[in-house]
């Protein structure tokens, strides 16, 4: 009886060992998830947005599994430099700092900077950003580094924030006269303040968000991201995700990918997926 | 100019927090988790270092003081860091956020227990310690059997200060990336900001309930073994 439990057991282990062998690679992806389109938790608590999207298709296309992490945004490069993450995805600006310590993708995205002001301030971009203005920014993101870089050094107040909407709320309550920050999220925070808040006008900084990795790739994950892309590309789906994120409500999107996001995740295909998710948005 | 407030706390308001809730409740799910954990853990080690501090040889007693003076000593948000990024990489031990959360709000919390067990030690008079020697038992029986029972008695007030404080230190979580109530009122406030004040304003009541359930709990259990004469509270 004992000899046969051995037996088994062992042979149980040693199924495990070849499962283990054959599975899919997984890898952990790290992304600070409050920072819609690109990142968010719905009302439900689940995790949507265009940079997690690609990521899951690019998981489908390529063959391995990940897990999305939420984290502080701060967190997200040492996590990749202690290998806690493998890929970190959370519109990252591509700068030679950050490419000191790790690698990054080819760039999936373009994005210029917004200055978002109180209706009725009366100010333009430029009376927004003068000497004296406080102005307002995302800890550790392009937009604070842009205006300490440029601004500070003629008398701007730059002050800080740890998240986004702590900015905007501060901005609202009259205690900043602008905030600076990438032109999509600019668009969601107008959009949830109608009549109140309203973009003055762009900084064309022209940066490039890429995906990153451990420095110099260990794992061999970027080929398969850039193989991964080319592929959503050039089947379109590319296209049509970025119409689906970028533009409607995020309650509607969130309906909408509650409905489709079966398709991706089980029928494991990304272009039926993107476009079942565009037409449900645009109901 | 100064602009009007810029969310007014309408009734509306409050009604479109209600569909939240649930999620909010999951995230407090996880703050109780790590609650549990911290000050088992917290517990276990700090009636250790207690009787290390009291009774053990001047070595041992040093370590005990040391151990306590360290982790009293260095913010809660180091801790966590240390825990989380210092394990990994310098002893390449895999530890999850959570449970490096617990481990350095665990330990930390244990020093602060210390501190109310060696009280409570000292507190017990040297006759009892004489009359449990003079009736056979050993130094360690001794302790054990009559010093510790009455000292933890004792401790039970300065306990639930304790508990109301490491209850509210688990919000700290977030920084690691552990995602409890603090963090699911951020993905709250981050698709809907107009919600950020009343959705703050729920997570306080929700430690409330929680502080005085716990702080209540504490209490009962107080009640049922005071002996009368030797109550701490009079």
């Amino acid at each position: 009886m004992r000899k046969a439990l051995v037996l088994v057991t062992a042979a149980v282990l040693g199924l495990g060992l070849v499962a283990v062998g054959q599975r899919a690679p997984k890898y952990v992806v790290g992304s600070d998830i409050n920072w819609a389109p690109f990142e968010w938790a719905s009302a439900k608590g689940q995790y949507l947005g265009f940079d997690l999207d690609v990521m899951r298709a690019i998981a489908v296309l390529e063959g391995f599994e990940i897990e999305i992490v939420d984290m502080p945004f701060d967190s997200i490069i040492p996590a990749v430099v202690a290998g806690k993450v493998d890929i970190g995805a959370s519109g990252f600006t591509i700068t030679a700092e950050r490419g000191e310590v790790v690698t990054f993708s080819q760039p999936y995205w373009k994005s210029d900077q917004a200055v978002v002001v109180r209706v009725g301030s009366g100010l333009t971009k430029e009376k927004a950003l003068e000497a004296g203005r406080k102005v307002g920014a995302q800890r550790g993101t392009t937009g604070a580094l842009w205006i300490e870089d440029n601004l500070v050094p003629q008398g701007v107040v730059l002050v800080e924030y740890e998240t986004y909407p702590e900015a905007v709320l501060d901005l609202l309550a009259g205690r900043l006269d602008a905030v600076v920050q990438d032109v999509d999220p600019s668009k969601m925070a107008v959009a949830q303040y109608p009549g109140k808040l309203e973009i003055a006008g762009l900084i064309e900084t022209g940066e490039e968000f890429g995906f990153l990795v451990a420095l110099g790739d260990p794992k061999g994950i970027l080929p398969k991201i850039h193989a991964g892309i080319a592929k959503l590309k050039e089947s379109g789906a590319w296209d049509l995700l970025i119409e689906a994120y970028f533009g409607p409500s995020l309650a509607k999107i969130e309906a909408a990918w509650e409905k489709c996001i079966s398709i991706l995740l089980g029928e494991k295909n990304p272009l039926k997926y993107a476009q079942a998710l565009l037409a449900e948005v645009k109901k | 100019m100064f602009p009007s407030p810029s969310f007014p706390l309408t009734a509306e308001t409050w009604l479109r927090v209600g569909p939240y809730i649930p999620v909010l409740l999951r995230g407090l799910g996880v703050n109780i988790q790590i609650l549990l954990g911290l000050i088992a853990l917290g517990f276990v080690v700090g009636i250790l270092i207690a009787l290390l501090e009291v009774y053990a040889p001047r070595p041992l007693a040093f370590v005990g003081s040391a151990y306590a003076w360290f982790f009293r000593g260095v913010p809660e948000i180091v801790l966590l860091f240390l825990f989380y990024f210092g394990l990994s990489r310098t002893f390449n031990i895999p530890v999850s956020p959570f449970l490096a959360a617990v481990l350095a709000l665990g330990l930390r919390s244990s020093a602060y227990q210390a501190q109310i067990f060696r009280g409570a030690l000292l507190s017990i008079p040297h006759g009892q310690m004489m009359a449990a020697r003079a009736l056979g038992l050993g130094p360690v029986r001794a302790i054990f059997h009559v010093i510790l029972p009455q000292a933890l008695r004792l401790s039970l007030a300065g306990w639930s200060n304790e508990f109301s404080s490491v209850l509210k230190d688990t919000t700290l979580a977030w920084g690691i990336g552990v995602v409890e109530v603090m963090r699911q009122a951020a993905y709250i406030r981050g698709r809907d900001f107009p919600l950020t004040l009343p959705i703050y304003l729920t997570v306080a009541f929700m430690f409330l309930v929680l502080t005085y359930a716990g702080n209540w709990a504490i209490g009962a259990v107080e009640k049922r073994l005071r002996v009368p004469g030797l109550e701490t509270r009079r």
